[in-house]
């Protein structure tokens, strides 16, 4: 069987890094001077801050831009616990995450859309302890130190992955419930739109 | 990664070191309990994912979980590898030398090393506060498993492996290992889960007889017919199967919304054993579904579902672990991933009955 590729223009697509600062609700990454404020797992380690890129800064994974998050007081990721994020309502395809898991971790996360209609969709996470992308994510950033809540651990790696979710309907996206999973970690969210749109309002940052 | 704490010297004449590599094995879920298992069967010649992976059970013992990383809920007594292991004709034994915790520790050591001196690998209990190569060193107290693989009484220097991260091989100072091996291991709030343990030095020996069978397709469905009949068997004293599994879980369930956090506390320690080994057996199968001769698709798939089975685990312990502080608070949480995890459980043993038949 003969097959043949089809090339496709990839500016029809378009991504959206969302704003989630207002969802952050645990420090996962600390500096070497202050490793207890670090509390991404229970035994109270982080990310080492130096490794990892500027807060705030637009970040480029797997060909995917990101916000890397700007910690506020309320920390710099969203440990999941059901949150809802609303979305600038769109045709997405996919949801890509920058995320870490306390341990490997597979869980739903619901995908709403107008009209009422909900998908559930796996969210599935590689640990984030020197471990393998057992779900094939791509890797976006490894760490060469550890830190924990005393001490900087040398030749210890903290990882965090690039991870997708596949939005199949095709119906406007119009917000996310994150999983209930304590184990799993969102730094940053950007959607990837099913074809270029006309230009919407900044996304803004909503609860519900 | 492995790091090398301090760089070995040529061992004295009357230095006692077990012949052959002493090889690192490791995977995300896995604990010092498998994974010193497995150095000591690599070292024997023997593939430690087909030893471990093979076996796959729910076993839960009550008032038994021990606040010790390589706690599991052993079917023979006393026996870890026989319990990890019950297909293949493998063993151990605990020691602990007469008057431990008062005598001369290096006099002590005297059974590790006529252990060594047959040229049997050691498994060691230790304190992590006491070893320069874990990151807890002068931190925090875990109860946690080495290998021991020589001993150099002249030059005062102990090998010893480790395949956990931060992994390590090579030699450390006796005296270190002899505080590590002969700690109190005392309650310490940095980890609930692996302290309050006394490590009073133990050390494990591990007996592996002949004929040692080779896992074959006509043995792999022996041993997963085993497993389901286990799944499906009703259980008694030690809560086992899908029966066993309902019951630790309502228990878990019902202690978590009064407020109890008893056994929130013991699904930490308690669930890594379990979860570790729904691991390696769903990649054991994975491993199989990839050979020339089997029923692949279908091996394929029953090794996802039991890595789902694995990874429903996390949600689990984790949010047991992180409940301490307010069981009823997570109460709700609890219950789903109770449930998501019996749910998995249904799917992959579903699975796994299709799979045999076709075998």
């Amino acid at each position: 069987m003969q097959l043949t590729s089809v090339p496709v223009d990839r500016a029809r697509f378009t991504y959206v890094p969302m704003p989630i600062g207002g969802h952050f609700n645990n420090r996962a990454i600390s500096e070497a001077a202050e490793t207890d404020s670090g509390r991404f797992n229970v035994w109270g380690n982080s990310f080492p801050a130096g490794h990892l890129p500027k807060p705030s800064s637009r970040i480029e994974v797997a060909g995917v831009p990101f916000d890397f998050p700007a910690p506020t007081a309320a920390g710099d990721n969203i440990r999941c616990a059901g949150q809802v994020i609303t979305l600038p309502p769109g045709r997405y395809d996919w949801l890509h995450l920058l995320t870490a898991a306390e341990r490997r971790s597979e869980d739903t996360i619901a995908l709403h859309f107008t009209h009422g209609d909900v998908d559930f969709e796996a969210l599935r996470v590689s640990d984030f302890w020197a471990a393998p992308a057992r779900f094939g994510e791509q890797l976006a950033y490894v760490t060469g130190d550890m830190h924990y809540p005393h001490h900087v651990q040398s030749g210890l790696s903290a990882l965090m992955w690039c991870q997708r979710v596949p939005v199949t309907r095709g119906q406007p996206l119009t917000g996310i419930r994150l999983p209930r999973n304590i184990a799993i970690h969102v730094f940053a969210l950007t959607l990837q739109s099913a074809v270029v749109q006309a230009p919407g309002p900044e996304p803004r940052e909503a609860r519900s | 990664m492995t790091a090398t704490y301090q760089a070995s010297a040529a061992p004295s004449p009357g230095a006692v070191k077990v012949a052959g590599p002493v090889e690192h094995w490791c995977r995300d879920l896995v604990s010092c309990l498998q994974s010193t298992f497995a150095t000591v069967l690599a070292h024997a010649g023997h593939d430690p994912l087909e030893v471990l992976g093979a076996h796959w059970e729910f076993r839960y013992k009550p008032g038994d979980v021990r606040t010790e990383e390589f706690y599991y809920p052993c079917a023979v007594a006393g026996d870890l590898a026989a319990s990890l292991a019950p297909h293949y004709p493998v063993s151990s034994s605990w020691h602990q030398p007469a008057g431990a915790g008062t005598e001369d520790p290096v006099a002590a050591m005297d059974e590790i090393i006529a252990v060594l001196d047959e040229d049997h690998l050691v498994i060691a209990a230790v304190d992590n506060y006491y070893l320069p190569f874990r990151p807890a060193f002068g931190d925090v107290h875990a109860a946690h498993l080495i290998v021991v693989f020589g001993v150099d009484l002249e030059l005062g220097l102990i090998y010893v492996s480790d395949a956990m991260p931060p992994a390590f091989r090579g030699s450390i100072p006796v005296a270190d290992f002899v505080r590590a091996w002969s700690s109190g291991n005392p309650a310490d709030v940095q980890d609930v889960f692996f302290s309050d343990a006394r490590i009073d030095r133990r050390f494990m020996t591990v007996k592996i007889e002949e004929p040692f069978p080779v896992l074959d397709r006509a043995m792999l469905r022996t041993v997963l017919a085993s497993n389901l009949a286990a799944f499906r068997a009703g259980s008694g004293l030690d809560w086992t199967g899908l029966d066993g599994l309902g019951r630790f879980l309502a228990a878990l369930l019902d202690a978590c919304a009064s407020g109890d956090g008893r056994l929130l506390a013991e699904t930490y320690p308690f669930g890594w054993g379990m979860q570790a080994q729904a691991s390696l057996h769903a990649e054991l199968l994975r491993r199989f579904g990839t050979e020339p001769g089997q029923p692949a698709t279908c091996l394929r798939e029953a090794a996802r579902l039991v890595e789902a089975t694995a990874n429903a685990w996390t949600g689990l312990r984790m949010t047991a672990a992180h409940g301490l502080a307010d069981p009823a608070a997570c109460a709700r949480d609890l219950t789903r991933h109770a449930a998501a995890l019996r749910h998995r459980y249904d799917l992959a043993l579903a699975s796994l009955d299709e799979a045999v038949e076709l075998m």
